[in-house]
């Protein structure tokens, strides 16, 4: 990894002036902890004039929890979030999420927006600009094709794989946007575009692993929040080939509900799968009835659908796919049975 | 009765002595290559092949030189010599010319006055070539008609290497069992915490050079030094700082000491070249994927008869150490069991891809791993206890093994034993189960190392290792050496040594290392020589030391030499008297010839340099054998291919515990390192351009994934090794991988033969047992 280039850092103290030094500055990117931004930028994947350092907006820092509802500043760190008592006890499928990221030294510096908006990710990407250019350049880049599908005609399969999206998509959650034009809150799941298909082209609404995000110029992360629901049940695991640093091969949070013996509100969502965090659609139908064979089968039946890993890391898209099924099994039925 | 305010000698070996380099590294002072900073410093920077193999047409540096602040470019142009680490083999240009062969391979190189200057020139070189078709792989690489690599090595074979000793037809025909095996084991690369720099300075009014390196092997660096710049030894000074580890990929000159030097005598001036990880990683020298068939003959009672082993190693582009490593992935069949009727064919190939290099336990570690793992699979098929058909082949030390490898001290008895008992083998083995899908079992194989390399690959003439020591009128002893600590502690080991002989404290003891112009010549840090060889050379030097101070004691005391006894801060000359203080005594020797310097000397004895049956049996020739066995618990996870290491017990004869604490320490970081090979690293490639280039998707085990590992010291007491001792820092690595691997197969029944075995591997294997059962079960209801 190479030395850092030059950059200018801009440091705002308000949210307004970090708009406007946005705005000013159409080519900067904001800064969090950096613990993703900074590594793409020594190896040359972005090549920023201006940094947009968010850690001096103090709005964003704050961290609003009860057994109500949770609302986290985009600036919130990840071990805060990770071993704040209240999160732990009414949202912990947050708490968890956010202790599973990277290693502790990344959580210390790393935010939940940057989290949020982490970068998608594949091995023909995060690489040097000198392997890059070796091997062409790729899609994601200024290459022309996707080394991961050389057919994918135009669309790219970087995989998103950040921990905390899946959470907080079980627990329903908003987000809040802010740019140029104003402030905005949408459905988290909306937040994600990376639906990589290949028969519709790449449209704002209608991303891949290049555009997988619906911000739209200028605009930022402002803060994420959920409303609880009572007897919600929640919890997040994740596989990695070692227990430290690593993305997931892939993340499960599930969030459930309980009506007496019956399984009431199920909603479940992956990570390090697709080139978006995906909130399984059809958990509804499993509910009604008790957590046995017709769940389970049906669980999986809706994850071989949904769920489609491309040969985006080292380890292989049928196993990631088959062990997040696994993963979501375990987590129901643990929830479910606890 | 002996007066109880008399100093004792302090005693200083086979207890936990705290590296003495410690305060420095931890507090963050210690120096390494990079920080060797200086006012006019120019950055280095290598512009790198994006060809995998290619006839060079041209290189053009016109654009790159016009670039503000560029000092000095150079390419293969400037240099038509070529270096390597054999004698044998110099097939490698510091700077490729006529050709490039792997991706990453050095083209250019760029001094400028900052990193962004050089950067930019790096992006104005053209490089032009005549692609040619590339061999990644060892099958593509030995295919009819596959483009060779060098002219000289036809069919892409760096060496192929055969042996037969004793009759293997007669061996398996004894036996009452005979398997097969093949074995797969993935490239891996050493990781070292340092990625490489070198800072070289050229004074042109002295035509001197000076070179700082981050280096295990400092003499072959000014060697290597030499013959590429076309410069008398006389002129060059390389300096070894403080050095972050090397596992062996420093155990050679690399391209980047060398091309720092071209670029400043080029540039008139001093230049620090600072790789990057991926740089690190491509610079390689790791250990190469490995394709092992195996086939082994027992006896009912677990003799075994006959041993047949083909092995491949895909070497990469140049030769490096290849061929010395080909030669030990058969000599070390022996030396471990009492084998005879073996036959060896090994095949170095060469392929478009960064050259590997010696990996600690080099040559030996796949070999072991498919040994250990065919021998557990056939004593289960015969009903014999792991344990039991390593026993049943024990050598009886001293010996000389059917390849003419001495071994006169054999501490594996005691290491089975040890593992044995503390793992509770007997009661748990084969009953451990567990819950939750969660698969308990208990594996174990035994590996074995050698001390040094008995005849160095720079065979000179002169004595194995030299030891210098001073002492002068201050009183502290200065210990001269120039053996390359890269944090195993050899300099620790030296001074325990040295303390040790002269009865002194440790405090009294300084070691001075790593700089040409002041320290004996070193062979280096490899090979596990160090404190087999340089400690026997600290030894004679201390003896040596001790004797001038006795003789001068005894002036001193008015008694006679053989009467003086020495007790460290005293020497007395009998018990009533009350003696001479060592400053008194340094002062009486002083008198002689002021500063006082002595040398001590080792040599191997030519009884450890191999034999001659076949063709480089000197390789695997060492004074003293290490053994080690281990047992590995593990839990597996059926459901999701999750292996987790629960925990190891690991046994190494070291012959001698100088240090326990780093004893301790380097049996744990070889376990640990197996674990790395055996459960999830891997160098991959895609097109020749590595792909797991980083920390991130090479995957070395963190601390997280460490399971506790007990060490058990087994000292068997060499006769040859100082103070008893033999090496501690690679035998314990191979053992791991089968230990591993035979305990996965005792907890799913199902046996991995190709490494890294990662979750997604175990989760195919428990799948496709589970569709065969399934049909099985199908057909059989039909």
């Amino acid at each position: 990894m190479d030395a850092l280039p030059e950059f200018r850092i801009v440091s705002p103290t308000t949210l307004a002036e970090a708009i406007a030094a946005r705005a000013d500055n159409p080519k900067a990117m904001p800064l969090g902890g950096g613990t993703d931004l900074v590594v793409n930028i020594r190896r040359g994947i972005v090549s920023p004039q201006v940094l947009i350092d968010m850690n001096g907006v103090q709005e964003l820092h704050a961290i609003g929890v009860d057994e109500k509802s949770i609302e986290l500043g985009a600036s919130a760190r990840l071990s805060e979030i990770a071993e704040h008592p209240a999160i732990n006890k009414y949202y912990p499928v947050v708490a968890q999420a956010a202790a599973h990221i990277a290693g502790p030294t990344h959580r210390n510096m790393g935010t939940i927006g940057g989290n949020l908006c982490l970068d998608t990710r594949c091995i023909f990407y995060n690489q040097s600009e000198w392997w890059r250019s070796a091997n062409n350049h790729c899609l994601k880049t200024t290459g022309t094709i996707c080394h991961v599908a050389p057919k994918s005609r135009g669309v790219c399969f970087a995989t998103f794989s950040g921990d905390l999206a899946p959470a907080l998509l079980a627990l329903n959650a908003d987000v809040d946007i802010a740019g140029p034009k104003g402030r905005r809150t949408i459905p988290l799941e909306k937040l994600y575009i990376g639906f990589a298909r290949q028969d519709v082209p790449v449209t704002e609404m209608q991303g891949d692993g290049k555009y997988y995000l619906s911000l739209r110029p200028g605009e930022i992360v402002t803060a994420v929040r959920a409303k609880n629901t009572p007897g919600l049940r929640s919890a997040y695991d994740k596989i990695r080939i070692r227990r430290s640093i690593e993305y997931p091969v892939a993340g499960v949070a599930v969030a459930l509900r309980k009506d007496g013996g019956s399984l009431a509100d199920l909603r479940v969502a992956f990570t390090g799968t697709n080139p978006r965090p995906v909130l399984l659609a059809g958990t509804a139908e499993l509910c009604g009835g008790v957590f046995d064979e017709r769940v389970i089968k049906g669980l999986d039946a809706l994850v071989r659908d949904q769920i489609m890993p491309m040969k985006t890391t080292f380890t292989p898209g049928h196993y990631r796919r088959r062990v997040a099924g696994v993963l979501a099994r375990r987590l129901v039925s643990r929830l479910f049975e606890g | 009765m002996r007066e109880t305010n008399l100093p004792l000698p302090a005693r200083n070996i086979g207890s936990h002595v705290p590296m003495i380099d410690g305060p420095e590294k931890v507090s963050g002072r210690a120096k390494y290559t990079a920080d060797v900073l200086g006012v006019g410093q120019l950055a280095g920077h290598i512009y790198r092949s994006p060809y995998a193999h290619g006839e060079i047409v041209d290189v053009d540096i016109s654009e790159a030189l016009k670039i503000p602040g560029v000092i000095a470019i150079v390419s293969g142009a400037d240099c038509d010599k070529t270096f390597g680490v054999l004698p044998i083999a110099h097939s490698e240009h510091p700077l490729a010319r006529n050709k490039v062969r792997y991706r990453g391979e050095p083209v250019a190189a760029v001094a400028a006055i900052d990193d962004a200057a050089a950067r930019e020139a790096l992006r104005r070189i053209k490089f032009t070539v005549k692609e040619l078709p590339a061999s990644y792989t060892t099958k593509d690489a030995l295919a009819a008609g596959a483009a060779l690599l060098h002219d000289k090595k036809p069919g892409n074979i760096e060496r192929d290497v055969l042996f037969e000793l004793g009759s293997t037809a007669q061996g398996f025909a004894d036996a009452d069992l005979v398997r097969e095996g093949t074995y797969n084991c993935a490239e891996v690369c050493q990781n070292q915490m340092e990625m490489h720099a070198a800072v070289a300075e050229y004074d042109a009014v002295r035509d001197r050079m000076t070179v700082h390196a981050s280096t295990q092997v400092p003499y072959y660096v000014h060697l290597m030094l030499s013959q590429i710049l076309d410069m008398d030894m006389s002129r060059i000074r390389v300096i070894k700082p403080h050095v972050g580890g090397g596992f062996g990929c420093r155990t050679e000159t690399l391209n980047i000491e060398l091309i720092a030097a071209l670029l400043a005598r080029k540039a008139n001036a001093t230049v620090r070249m600072v790789t990057t990880r991926e740089e690190t990683f491509i610079t390689h020298r790791g250990r190469p994927e490995t394709d092992i068939r195996l086939k082994i003959g027992l006896r009912k009672d677990g003799r075994i008869t006959a041993v047949k082993c083909d092995c491949d190693q895909r070497g990469g582009a140049h030769s490096g150490y290849g061929v010395v490593t080909i030669l030990y992935s058969g000599s070390m069949l022996y030396a471990i069991y009492d084998l005879h009727n073996v036959k060896y064919t090994g095949r170095r190939v060469l392929t478009n891809t960064p050259p590997c290099g010696a990996f600690r336990g080099h040559g030996t570690v796949d070999i072991r791993f498919g040994f250990e793992s065919l021998l557990d699979q056939m004593a289960a098929e015969l009903g014999l206890d792991p344990f039991a058909v390593r026993r049943a082949n024990l050598l009886t030390a001293p010996t000389f093994t059917d390849n003419d490898f001495m071994v006169n001290s054999y501490g594996l008895p005691e290491c089975l034993d040890w593992v044995e008992r503390e793992s509770g083998w007997k009661t748990r083995k084969g009953k451990a189960t567990g819950g939750n899908g969660a698969r308990k079992g208990l594996g174990m194989a035994c590996s074995h190392y050698i001390s040094g390399a008995s005849k160095p690959v720079n065979w000179t003439g002169e004595p194995h290792a030299t030891v210098k020591i001073k002492l002068d009128f201050d009183g502290s002893i200065v210990v001269l050496s120039g053996a390359a600590d890269i944090g195993q502690g050899s300099t620790t080991i030296l001074a325990q040594t040295v303390a040790e002989v002269l009865g002194l404290d440790l405090s009294r003891v300084r070691v001075v290392t790593g700089d040409s112009e002041v320290v004996p010549k070193d062979n280096g840090s490899y090979s596990s020589r160090v404190t087999f060889m340089v400690g026997n050379a600290a030894l004679d030097a201390a003896r040596n030391l001790k004797s001038l101070l006795v003789n001068a004691a005894a002036r001193k005391l008015e008694a006679r030499p053989e009467d003086i006894e020495c007790l460290g801060e005293v020497y007395r000359a009998g018990a009533q008297d009350k003696g001479a203080t060592f400053e008194e005594v340094v002062t009486e020797g002083l008198k002689d010839s002021g500063t006082i310097t002595v040398t001590g000397n080792y040599s191997t004895i030519p009884e450890s340099h191999g034999g001659k049956k076949y063709r480089g049996s000197a390789i695997g020739g060492t004074m003293g054998y290490s053994y080690s066995a281990q047992v590995v618990e593990v839990s597996v996870d059926e459901e999701t291919g999750v292996v987790t290491v629960d925990k190891v017990w690991v046994a190494h004869d070291c012959g001698k515990a100088l240090n326990r604490l780093t004893v301790e320490g380097q049996v744990q970081g070889s376990v640990w390192m197996g674990m790395g090979q055996a459960m999830s690293e891997e160098a991959a490639y895609h097109d020749g351009l590595m792909l797991t280039a980083n920390m991130l998707d090479y995957r070395v085990p963190t601390i997280q994934d460490s399971p506790p590992i007990e060490v058990g010291i087994v000292e068997s007491i060499d006769p040859h090794g100082p103070f008893g001792a033999k090496e501690a820092g690679e035998g314990s690595l191979a053992a791991f991988l089968p230990a591993l691997t035979n305990a996965i197969a005792d907890a799913i029944g199902i046996r991995f033969n190709d490494l890294p075995v990662t979750p997604d591997r175990v989760f195919e294997a428990i799948e496709k047992r589970r569709r065969a059962i399934e049909k099985s079960t199908k057909n059989g209801g039909e």
